[in-house]
């Protein structure tokens, strides 16, 4: 019912008219209620009145298909973290480190491959929750890759660290470990992958326990 | 069980230039920024797009991320923005591509047809909505937020965010009450 005293079952007609039902009910507030899926939790005075049991009804048949919606899945799109992750990349500076100069030309790897191979590497280790790896050589190269950026080679921006890298890496232990131990497991370890996986003689590998997870 | 490691941690390191922390955030929001950006254009393409720019602007404005906040807060409100963006560049799309995106299921082919149908119509009352309006219901009844959490996001009063959600769900419901 409306102001008008009649019985209205009709979404169209509930909301064409008058804000309140005849028991002075707030239409908005009765198609919030159903909106938000809380057709079936009636007030006091609403388990007495026709009237806004009936609006309520009507509420939740129109807003069953938008919460329905609401409910379902929605996938990601396999190539938006790449992506992502590839514009991140184009916004990094990076350092590369060269590994090998020739005639034939240079063998670089990038800051990052150098520090994904550390990270992986302390990710494998007991006790380590979480690692992430960064290349530390920034601060050196930071001179170079200005440099070379004004000239746009950014393919040449710093080989200008040879077979030097320095890698830093963050790890929360699990509580309760030995975190000096895993530290340094953690060092040895990335260590040994860098030279073993990417060919480089002086690896300097920085460990910093910033966090324990319980 | 380990405690999942928390979003403030990732967002610290990820300030530091540790890239690998914020690719996991990205893996944890990633799916937040494209739904909100899918729900508010309708359609794949452009959510992708919009999906896209906002994880791309959260990294660069890492440093001017306030510390008290939540990730999650902060990318809805950046995701917004561009969604806003796009769309006073474009004017909505009533695609109904969405139904592209509805998982399949064991039903029988007619009842999963009515279900696509339903979802398409509402995917394009929903984008027919003036965009404060469609912002609002978005963020209320698709990603659950309260009236505060909307107001902080979209920097409004919650007077203002009530009022779009009063409108939003009257123009909703008649239009959908048409249909059915």
């Amino acid at each position: 019912m409306t102001d008008s005293g009649q019985p209205v079952h009709d979404v169209r007609q509930l909301l064409s008219g008058t804000r309140h039902l005849a028991c002075g009910t707030d239409i908005d507030d009765l198609l919030e209620q159903a909106a938000d899926g809380h057709a079936g939790q009636l007030t006091d005075h609403q388990r007495g009145c026709p009237a806004c049991q009936a609006a309520l009804q009507e509420f939740s048949r129109v807003w069953a298909p938008v919460r329905s919606l609401a409910a379902e899945h929605v996938a990601v799109p396999a190539a938006l973290k790449t992506a992502v992750a590839s514009q991140i990349r184009k916004l990094v500076a990076d350092v590369w480190c060269t590994l090998q100069l020739s005639d034939g030309g240079a063998i670089r790897i990038a800051g990052r491959v150098v520090a994904t191979i550390a990270r992986e590497a302390a990710r494998n280790v007991p006790g380590v929750r979480v690692a992430f790896g960064r290349s530390a050589s920034s601060t050196a190269a930071t001179p170079a890759e200005r440099t070379t950026l004004r000239r746009r080679h950014p393919q040449a921006a710093a080989g200008v660290l040879g077979r030097t890298a320095v890698v830093d890496l963050a790890i929360a232990a699990h509580y309760g470990s030995r975190l000096d131990a895993i530290a340094y497991e953690v060092q040895q370890r990335a260590i040994a992958e860098l030279r073993a996986k990417a060919g480089l003689q002086n690896v300097t590998v920085n460990v910093t326990v910033d966090d324990v997870i319980t | 069980m380990a405690a999942e490691i928390d979003d403030a941690y990732l967002v610290q390191r990820a300030r530091e230039g540790y890239v690998d922390a914020y690719a996991e955030l990205v893996d944890r929001h990633g799916q937040l920024a494209y739904r909100v950006a899918l729900r508010l254009l309708g359609n794949h393409h452009d959510a992708e797009d919009v999906a896209q720019e906002a994880l791309v602007a959260a990294w660069q404005q890492l440093p001017g991320f306030k510390a008290n906040s939540r990730f999650s807060t902060w990318l809805y409100q950046i995701v917004t923005r561009k969604t806003l963006n796009r769309i006073t560049r474009t004017r909505a799309t009533q695609s109904l591509d969405l139904l592209g995106d509805i998982a399949a299921t064991d039903d029988e082919p007619a009842r999963q047809t009515e279900r696509d149908l339903t979802a398409a119509a509402v995917t394009a009352a929903v984008a027919a909505l003036p965009p404060p309006q469609r912002i609002a219901i978005v963020l209320r009844h698709f990603e659950g937020l309260s009236n505060a959490e909307i107001a902080r996001i979209t920097e409004s009063t919650i007077p203002a965010v009530r009022s779009h959600l009063f409108r939003g769900r009257r123009t909703l419901s008649q239009t959908l009450g048409q249909w059915r």
